[in-house]
């Protein structure tokens, strides 16, 4: 028996590479098997976000007196310029705004929930000690999940773009469509590595639900979901910034709708989040490590 | 010991308006207890309240091209609607939710075969968090007044008059949906989620309904005017806001929440009371 494997708790399980990519298959495979179960719930993820782009369109018509108004005066009073001249495609530029900004919510907020929810899931039905005590390094389960969150967030944001294009009668594919997609490609790194830091803080605290409750909405503030940080007094908007869903949000618009973006140039928005993409996940993973040890150490994993 | 009190398996005990009372402070304060071992559920629950609020206060800013009346006008209107539906997603979420956390704990069936009443049961359940919701809700509007210089508050003894009524009115839903959490099950949550979102659109809470008309006339004509809620959420802005409603002339409002804060109640037990019987008979009010 080798004693590296015995001191990790191994026993005699040897994990190689092929069973670490069975383990990521098999939760994987488990989560998804068990939201299909629940069908009405995907079809919900992908409505909300037409509804959350809904309220400030109509929010907007009804300040304004109508809605090449509001399109006028919201790009008036946030500093951005309409790449048209004509006023009812800046209305339509709005509506894809709202549309985007509240796309990119929902998979930031799927993932971040996802992660949190399954962390506490398994704390309360007692089976988080046991994945502990399993022959599989936590990096490989946490992929599976990850994984898992990764698919229903990109399902949700496809279905909520094909339904919220119908709906307020724009057309996502008139700008850069495939480097939109670049960017939120680019973008899932960032967030895989805030969602460990998230299920590290549901590990510590607890109380996901009314955590997970109270970052959805500071989320949609630092994010910038009905309108640009460029709003904030300027320590707010600078730590909004350094956010990086705020980078993804923001790169997402700015191309897709040819708007500047508030980074600066196409090469600086990429290089940062390059730099997101290599640095956050990371970060994430080590602060995971760090809580789950102190948790271990301080009460075990099991208590809730 | 009374025949009919031991034919309906009640024992020795009493079943008197007293009981009823004693049962709804009991089970209130073990809601309250249960609330009190969760401290940042609390403070979480006042910030997001706030930052909600905040969040459509800044939106409407950006769209009143810096017309100041206009900005605590429709901030107001959104503000004020906001409450509305944070008193409906608790009234709908609480009461099936706790129904629902019995059924999984496995302790709904003991709990019904105890001589506890069962409507000062249900009410208990959502009484505690309503009434610290209601608390954190007018904190919050309090504070972004302050942040957006000032939201409207006209008439607020009728206000609060019509708000009342418009809670009594949501516990009806709440029982019914205590009733369709006993029958759906998990199921129950995605419709409690759906509705929410149909009455935040069609009952024009986080805007006005001039906003639904401009739209389609048809959608205010045919679907708002069809939901007693739309007319609570329109009654309560309108009053605060010191502006002519948009759906009705005021006493038709004021009949209409009315009638909606003193039936709803008993219709939703009465309904809550048809579907847990029918579990009952049919042994599937434990099964989860």
């Amino acid at each position: 028996m080798a004693a590296e494997t015995v001191s990790k708790g191994f026993g005699l399980g040897r994990p190689g590479s092929r069973g670490s990519l069975g383990v990521i298959w098999s939760v994987f495979r488990a989560r998804i098997k068990i939201i299909t179960r629940y069908k009405g719930a995907v079809l919900l993820e992908s409505i909300i976000p037409v509804v959350f782009a809904g309220l400030p369109i109509l929010l907007g018509s009804a300040v304004a007196g109508s809605e090449q108004a509001a399109a006028a005066n919201f790009f008036s009073y946030t500093g951005t310029t309409c790449p048209s001249a004509l006023p009812s495609d800046c209305a339509t530029l709005f509506r894809l705004y709202m549309l985007m900004g509240s796309n990119t919510f929902m998979i930031v907020s799927l993932m971040l929930w996802l992660i949190g929810y399954w962390v506490r899931r398994e704390q309360e039905t007692g089976t988080l000690e046991a994945l502990y005590l399993a022959p599989a390094k936590r990096l490989y389960i946490l992929a599976g999940v990850t994984s898992y969150t990764l698919v229903r967030s990109l399902l949700a944001f496809v279905t909520a773009t094909v339904l919220g294009s119908i709906v307020f009668q724009v057309n996502p594919l008139s700008g850069l469509f495939g480097a939109a997609i670049a960017y939120l490609v680019l973008g899932i790194p960032a967030l895989w590595g805030i969602s460990f830091f998230f299920g590290a803080l549901v590990m510590r605290i607890k109380e996901a639900n009314s955590v997970i409750q109270l970052l959805q909405w500071v989320l949609a503030f630092a994010m910038g979901v009905y309108f640009p940080v460029t709003v904030f007094p300027l320590l707010l908007r600078w730590t909004a910034m350094a956010f990086p869903p705020t980078l993804m949000n923001d790169a997402i618009r700015s191309t897709l709708l040819g708007i500047t973006s508030i980074y600066g140039p196409w090469y600086v928005v990429l290089g940062l989040m390059l730099m997101a993409a290599w640095t956050v996940p990371l970060l994430g993973y080590q602060f995971f490590g760090l809580v789950e040890r102190r948790v271990r150490r301080d009460q075990g994993v099991g208590q809730f | 010991m009374n025949d009919a009190v031991v034919n309906r398996g009640f024992g020795l005990a009493r079943l008197d308006l007293r009981q009823r009372f004693e049962t709804f402070a009991t089970m209130a304060r073990k809601t309250l207890l249960e609330y009190s071992r969760y401290p940042i559920a609390f403070a979480a629950l006042f910030a997001q309240i706030f930052l909600i609020i905040l969040l459509f206060v800044l939106t409407t800013v950006a769209f009143a091209g810096g017309d100041p009346v206009r900005i605590s006008t429709f901030a107001g209107a959104m503000a004020y609607g906001f409450v509305v539906n944070i008193i409906l997603s608790f009234t709908l979420w609480e009461i099936g939710f706790s129904i629902r956390e019995e059924q999984v704990r496995g302790t709904l069936e003991s709990l019904y075969l105890s001589p506890a009443n069962k409507f000062s049961n249900l009410v208990s359940r959502i009484f505690a968090v309503l009434s610290i919701t209601i608390v954190m809700c007018l904190g919050g509007l309090a504070l972004v007044s302050a942040v957006a210089g000032g939201l409207p508050a006209h008439n607020v003894g009728k206000g609060l008059l019509a708000l009342l009524l418009t809670t009594s009115g949501f516990l009806g839903l709440g029982f019914i949906f205590a009733g369709v959490t006993i029958k759906l099950k998990e199921t129950a949550q995605l419709l409690v989620n759906g509705l929410q979102f149909f009455f935040m659109i069609f009952s024009a809470m986080f805007f006005p309904f001039s906003a639904l008309r401009n739209v389609s006339p048809a959608i205010v004509d045919y679907i708002s005017a069809m939901l007693p809620v739309s007319y609570c959420v329109d009654l309560f802005r309108s009053t605060l806001l010191g502006t002519p409603p948009e759906l009705a002339p005021w006493n038709v409002e004021w009949v209409i929440v009315l009638a909606f804060g003193l039936l709803s109640p008993l219709i939703g037990y009465l309904v809550y009371d048809r579907i847990e019987r029918k579990a009952r008979m049919e042994g599937s009010l434990g099964e989860y």
